[in-house]
């Protein structure tokens, strides 16, 4: 009776078991051993092991071939994802590329956009930053003022973006941008664009958020031109274009692992001997994360089947920022009163980052929306 | 139209037409709704999954799971679950199963030879529907292995209470004579299999409730009007709902996984099932109560034939705690370092 309540249950294929072995022997050559896991997805990035990862084909690996692609299913590609986060490797740089903006440009974009693009965010070498939050657009997405005014041969653009990972070390930035003046209709004419964010009229500018990082920015965009062929789909088609990139956006593991290698330095700590409330602990997080996993891969299944899960992505999202978000606070009050540095630095870098967990990809109130409207209340 | 579809829409039709409201609370009031217990035997509903050897009506286990998780949705008064593990360990063990309802108790039993039979000795606290049903089972052991014994009740005494839902239970203290033909020696662990199916089947069962009162509080949103409006418009109200409602999909998800879960016993499978569900009834069950107001408060309404239920089985056959310390001595044993094998292996 409801929209987005059903989680089918997906077995994973044969074939995404040598690949788990695969990944997972390649991400322990690769990470040094005093090297600070962190299976928060926006936690460490290195170029470096995204082209690496690109040369083992685990980036784009749902593409067609013709655009570098492996032509692999989704639920292959959910393994390697996994993988990545709970190992706690640096994926930073390539992730948003991998995980929508390719997506976008195969679904949306032209064919010349494809090859321009894909490949090379296939071999790990090209990365992507989102462009929707403005200073005074938050979860009011269609609020947009940046705008962008027809010209010869393209368009420009003038306004900005903020909160955009990595928008400092980036390429290009997926805009979502205002092409035609707001009518009663909020979510009519609105364009997505490619902007190239190296042009001399697109100025980043660093914000430190709380832990010290500078890791989000405030992009800006003065008389920036956009050759038409960077427009993305149809002009004024970008609202809907935007709500099909939050099925891949929300619902992958990204959005309940990013405390798991707390969990993992809590157990190192417990050692031989747990107390009953450390083991119940432990067991109470496994049984969330087991079932969220599971929630997970039966999304990974509907993308693999066409189907466009936004209620169910919205669900997980929430479902998992909520329990990621519990994670550093309950393990917080069952530490044993001496703890190793390692365990420290881990659960301080997550309480620190905590607070974006249940804001990025759509805030816990937008996704109740969401939810909500599934339950037919709205 | 496929097995469990049919499944599905006959134990539905029958529960429309025989388990309202007043059939539920007749049996809190003491009568036994024998009809429609009739019924569902009737239609092959009480021992579906049970191999006919075992006088069962053969096909996949998983069909007695969803037959359970139905009825209890709407808080069928009747031992399903305990006659379904009654009729699976008679199974493992190759014995007949009586006819009609028999419970079970996951007690520890002894048992020792007496002449041609057996003296059975022990206590058993809170069997549901023990004074409904002719034959309890329950598991003794012994140096040399596991035994399955069927206690016949009409002889013996047993104080019945209710349930904090209005079921009945009952206390035993057993010190009686069994034949041999009522005794089954197994090499199965058939205490872990008892203990596990009956975690299993309050897995399945408050996935259903919890369903159910998901359900029952979204409508009643959308029904009740204050401040001109249903309540179903204001935020406050959607955005409890919408928790209630990721708890409930976790929940349908976990009991979904014990479909392959009972052969072979899969007790990691069923811990992760009854720790999760057991741990989503509190506030689950705050919420439905929350959006229902004062009206859900009351014996009247039916939303308390599910959370009063829910408050008991979420503590039958071991509680979240219970559970979650067994996943996590099982998770610390592996290392810390294989906890992500540990997740993954458990596809």
């Amino acid at each position: 009776m409801f929209q987005g309540l059903q989680f089918e249950p997906v077995k994973l294929p044969q074939s995404s078991v040598a690949l788990r072995a695969e990944v997972r022997a390649f991400v322990e050559g690769e990470l040094a051993a005093d090297y600070l896991r962190n299976s928060d997805f926006n936690a460490g990035e290195s170029a470096e092991f995204s082209q690496r990862l690109g040369q083992q084909g685990w980036i784009g690996m749902t593409w067609p071939k013709q655009y570098g692609g492996a032509e692999r299913s989704f639920l292959d590609r959910y393994v390697v994802t996994e993988e990545l986060l709970a190992a706690g490797a640096p994926v930073g740089a390539h992730w948003i590329a991998d995980r929508q903006s390719g997506g976008q440009l195969l679904k949306f974009g032209t064919e010349a956009q494809r090859l321009e693009y894909l490949p090379r965010i296939v071999r790990g070498e090209c990365y992507f930053s989102i462009g929707m939050s403005e200073p005074d657009t938050g979860s009011d997405l269609a609020s947009v003022r940046t705008s962008a005014v027809k010209v010869d041969g393209g368009w420009c653009l003038n306004g900005s973006k903020i909160w955009s990972s990595g928008a400092h070390m980036n390429h290009y930035m997926i805009a979502l941008v205002r092409t035609e003046a707001q009518s009663s209709n909020r979510h009519a004419g609105l364009s997505q664009f490619i902007v190239d964010l190296h042009d001399p009229n697109v100025t980043v500018k660093g914000i430190l958020n709380l832990a010290g990082d500078s890791d989000f920015n405030h992009v800006f965009f003065d008389d920036v031109f956009v050759p038409d062929a960077n427009i993305i789909g149809t002009p004024g088609n970008g609202w809907e274009q935007v709500v099909s990139e939050l099925g891949y956006e929300r619902s992958g593991p990204e959005r309940f692992l990013s405390a798991f290698r707390v969990l993992v330095e809590f157990i190192r700590e417990v050692g031989d001997n747990p107390t009953a409330a450390q083991l119940a602990l432990i067991g109470r997080l496994l049984a969330n994360l087991v079932t969220l996993r599971r929630m997970s891969i039966s999304v990974a299944g509907m993308l693999e089947a066409g189907k466009t899960p936004i209620t169910e992505a919205a669900l997980i999202k929430d479902l998992g920022n909520t329990y990621e978000r519990l994670v550093p606070e309950l393990i917080r009050v069952l530490a044993p009163a001496k703890t190793s540095q390692r365990f420290q630095n881990t659960l301080h870098q997550c309480i620190l980052h905590a607070p974006s967990f249940t804001l990025r990809g759509g805030t816990r109130e937008i996704l109740r929306g969401v939810i909500a409207r599934g339950l037919g209340l709205r | 139209m496929n097995e469990q579809q049919l499944i599905t829409d006959t134990i539905r039709r029958i529960l429309q037409d025989q388990c309202t409201k007043a059939t539920v609370d007749a049996a809190e009031a003491g009568v036994w709704p024998a009809g429609l217990w009739q019924t569902l035997e009737d239609n092959g509903l009480t021992l579906a999954g049970i191999s006919e050897a075992s006088g069962g009506t053969g096909g996949e286990l998983a069909a007695s799971l969803l037959i359970i998780r139905e009825a209890a949705s709407v808080g069928t008064p009747l031992p399903l679950a305990e006659t379904f593990i009654a009729a699976r360990l008679c199974e493992l063990v190759g014995a007949q199963m009586p006819p009609g309802p028999v419970t079970v108790s996951g007690s520890t039993f002894t048992l020792t030879q007496e002449g041609a039979g057996y003296r059975l000795q022990g206590q058993a606290e809170g069997v549901a529907f023990a004074n409904q049903c002719s034959t309890l089972i329950v598991v003794a052991n012994d140096a040399s292995g596991a035994y399955l014994c069927l206690v016949p009740l009409a002889e013996i005494s047993q104080t019945v209470t209710q349930t904090m839902a209005g079921e009945p239970q009952s206390d035993f203290s057993i010190n009686c004579l069994l034949p041999a033909d009522a005794v089954f020696g197994s090499t199965e662990d058939l205490a872990a299999q008892l203990w596990c199916l009956g975690a299993a089947t309050r897995s399945v069962m408050m996935a259903g409730a919890m369903t159910s009162i998901l359900e029952q509080s979204v409508q009643y949103a959308m029904e009740r009007q204050q401040f001109g409006r249903p309540i179903a418009q204001f935020q406050a109200i959607q955005q409890q709902l919408a928790v209630l409602a990721g708890e409930v999909a976790a929940c349908q998800r976990a009991a979904d996984s014990l479909n392959e879960a009972l052969v072979p016993l899969n007790e990691f499978d069923i811990a992760i099932a009854k720790a999760r569900i057991s741990e989503a009834v509190g506030s689950a069950t705050d919420i439905a109560h929350q959006v229902h107001g004062a009206m859900g408060y009351t014996m009247e309404h039916s939303l308390n034939l599910r959370t009063r239920r829910l408050w008991c089985w979420r503590d039958e056959y071991g509680n979240e705690d219970y559970w979650q310390q067994s996943i996590g001595r099982y998770v610390v044993a592996q290392g810390a370092d294989n906890t992500w094998k540990t997740i993954t292996d458990a596809g």
